[in-house]
C-alpha cells in the first residue's frame, strides 16, 4: 500500500501563539484517521496545513508522494488531489448544486462540460441528492449542503479527503445523513482524515484515532483502544466530558 | 406660471440635452466600472507599487472636488501637454467623460473593495482547496458574489455620476441642465424651466433605481423572502 500522507516535525505558530508543536503523522492508502481532542488543540490547523490553507512554520509534509512544504511546488496541482470539506460547507451560493460540483473540473480543464455534468450527476446520485441538481445552496438544508460539498470535493477525483468538523454546524437530525455518506466513502476505500467530535463515527469507521491536545499528539491507536481504553490521563479527561 | 407653454417650447432642447447627459454618463460609468475594478484589485495586490498606485488614485480623487478635477482635465492637463505637442487639445465631451470616469472609478474602487471583503473567507478557501488559482477563484467565486453585494452602492454611484454630469456645463457640455440654462437665457422663464429640468433628472433616476432593483432581485440565487 502506498503512503498518502507523511508529516514530520510540523510546527505552526500564529505570531507568538504556538498551535502545533512538532507533529508526526503517516497515513496509508485507504486508511481512515479520525482526529479528536478539545477545541483549540490544533486539529483544524493541522488539517489546513495539509493543503497549505495555512502555511506551516516548519516541518515536512508529503502528500501523495509530493513534498508540499517546498515553496516552489505548484500548490494548485497538489490541491487537486486533496478534497476538503469544511465545517460551514462553503458552497458557492451564486451557483446551482450541479454548477458547484462542475466548476473546478471545468475550470482546471480536467473535463469537458458534458463530462463534468455527467460526473456531477453521478456524484449527486451517490450522496442521494440527484433531485436537487438544479437547486441553489440556500434552498437546501444544512445536511444536504454538506453532502453537496462532499460531492464537490470528490469531483476532482482526489487521492485523499480532509474533513474539518463536517457535522459540527448541523442540526442534530442532519448529522446522520452526512456521516452515512462519509461511511460509504470510507468503505469505498477513500483515504480520509477526519477532524470530528462524533465519537460514534470515530469508533465505527476509523482505522485509527488520534487524540490531540495543546498542539501535540497525546495518544493514537485503533479506535477501541483510544476511545474505550485510553491510557493517557488527558485523553480520559476529554472522553469523560464528551461520552 | 406657464408650465405647459414652457414645456412645449423647451422639450426638444431638453430631450437633446438628456441624450448628451445619458451618453456621457453611460460611457463614463462603463469605463469607471473597469477602472474601479482594476484599482480595487490593484489595491488588494501584494505588489507594493500596484497597491500604492491604487491608494494614491483613490486618495487624490476623493480628496478633491469634481469641478476642480474637471478643470484640470479640460484646461490644466492640455496646457502641460502643449509643451511637447503644441496642437494638443481635449474636446469638451471627451473631457467630461474622462473626468466623470476617473471620479466614479475611485469611488467604485472602494465600493468593490467593500463588496469583496464582505464575501466570507470560506468561499476563497473552498475555491482554493479545489485547486483553483487565486485569480480564477477571484473571478469565478468571489467577484460574482461581491458585485451582488455591491449593487445598492453601485446604483448609488450611478445616480451620483449622472447628476454630476450636470456640472460639466461649466466647460460647455451641452447636456440637460446646459440646455435649460440656454433656454432661460432668452425666455427668462427660470422657474418653469429649472423645475422641468429637475423633473427630467428625477424621472431618469427613478427609472435607473427601478432597473437596479430588478437586477438585484434577479441575482437572488434562490434566497427566500
Amino acid at each position: 500500500m502506498a503512503q498518502k500522507v507523511k508529516v514530520r516535525n510540523l510546527y505552526k505558530s500564529f505570531g507568538s501563539l504556538s498551535v502545533l508543536e512538532g507533529l508526526d503523522l503517516d497515513v496509508e492508502e485507504g486508511e481512515v484517521v479520525c482526529m479528536i481532542g478539545p477545541s483549540g488543540s490544533g486539529k483544524s490547523t493541522f488539517l489546513r496545513c495539509l493543503n497549505r490553507l495555512e502555511e506551516a512554520t516548519s516541518g515536512e509534509i508529503e502528500i501523495n508522494g509530493q513534498r508540499i512544504s517546498q515553496k516552489e511546488i505548484d500548490i494548485n496541482k497538489v490541491r487537486e488531489n486533496i478534497g476538503m470539506v469544511f465545517q460551514q460547507f462553503n458552497l458557492f451560493p451564486h451557483l446551482t448544486v450541479t454548477e458547484n460540483i462542475m466548476m473546478a473540473p471545468i475550470d482546471l480543464k480536467k473535463m469537458t462540460r458534458a463530462q463534468a455534468k455527467k460526473r456531477a450527476l453521478e456524484l449527486l446520485d451517490r450522496v442521494g441528492l440527484r433531485d436537487k441538481a438544479d437547486a441553489f445552496p440556500k434552498q437546501l438544508s444544512g445536511g444536504q449542503q454538506q453532502r453537496v460539498a462532499i460531492a464537490r470535493a470528490l469531483a476532482m477525483n482526489p487521492a485523499i479527503m480532509l474533513f474539518d468538523e463536517p457535522t459540527s454546524a448541523l442540526d442534530p437530525e442532519m448529522v446522520g445523513e452526512v456521516l452515512q455518506v462519509m461511511r460509504e466513502l470510507a468503505e469505498g476505500g477513500m483515504t480520509m482524515i477526519v477532524v470530528t467530535h462524533e465519537m460514534g463515527f470515530a469508533r465505527d469507521v476509523a482505522d485509527r484515532v488520534i487524540f490531540m491536545s495543546d498542539g501535540h499528539i497525546v495518544e493514537e491507536g485503533p479506535p477501541k483502544e483510544i476511545i474505550l481504553h485510553p491510557k493517557e490521563q488527558r485523553t480520559k479527561d476529554f472522553l469523560s466530558c464528551v461520552l | 406660471m406657464d408650465f405647459y407653454g414652457v414645456f412645449l417650447d423647451v422639450w426638444p432642447m431638453l430631450l437633446q440635452g438628456l441624450g448628451m447627459t445619458l451618453k456621457v454618463s453611460a460611457i463614463a460609468l462603463f469605463i469607471a466600472f473597469f477602472l474601479g475594478l482594476a484599482s480595487c484589485l490593484m489595491g488588494m495586490s501584494k505588489v507594493f507599487l500596484l497597491k500604492w498606485i491604487s491608494k494614491a488614485y483613490v486618495w487624490v480623487i476623493r480628496g478633491t472636488p469634481f469641478i476642480v478635477q474637471l478643470f484640470i482635465v479640460k484646461y490644466g492637463f492640455p496646457q502641460l501637454m502643449k509643451i511637447w505637442i503644441p496642437e494638443f487639445n481635449i474636446g469638451i465631451t471627451t473631457a467630461a467623460i474622462a473626468t466623470l470616469a476617473l471620479n466614479a472609478g475611485a469611488y467604485l474602487s472602494e465600493i468593490f473593495r467593500g463588496g469583496i471583503q464582505a464575501v466570507d473567507v470560506g468561499q476563497m478557501e473552498a475555491a482554493r482547496s479545489l485547486g483553483l488559482p487565486r485569480g480564477h477563484a477571484m473571478r469565478k467565486v468571489i467577484l460574482p458574489q461581491a458585485i451582488r453585494i455591491c449593487i445598492p452602492s453601485l446604483g448609488n454611484q450611478f445616480i451620483i455620476t449622472l447628476k454630476d454630469s450636470s456640472l460639466a456645463q461649466v466647460i460647455g457640455l451641452n447636456e440637460l441642465f446646459y440646455q435649460g440654462k440656454i433656454y432661460v437665457g432668452y425666455s427668462f422663464k427660470s422657474f418653469e424651466t429649472y423645475i422641468l429640468v429637475g423633473c427630467v433628472y428625477l424621472l431618469v433616476i427613478a427609472a435607473l433605481s427601478y432597473i437596479m432593483n430588478r437586477i438585484e432581485r434577479g441575482l437572488d440565487c434562490g434566497a427566500k423572502g
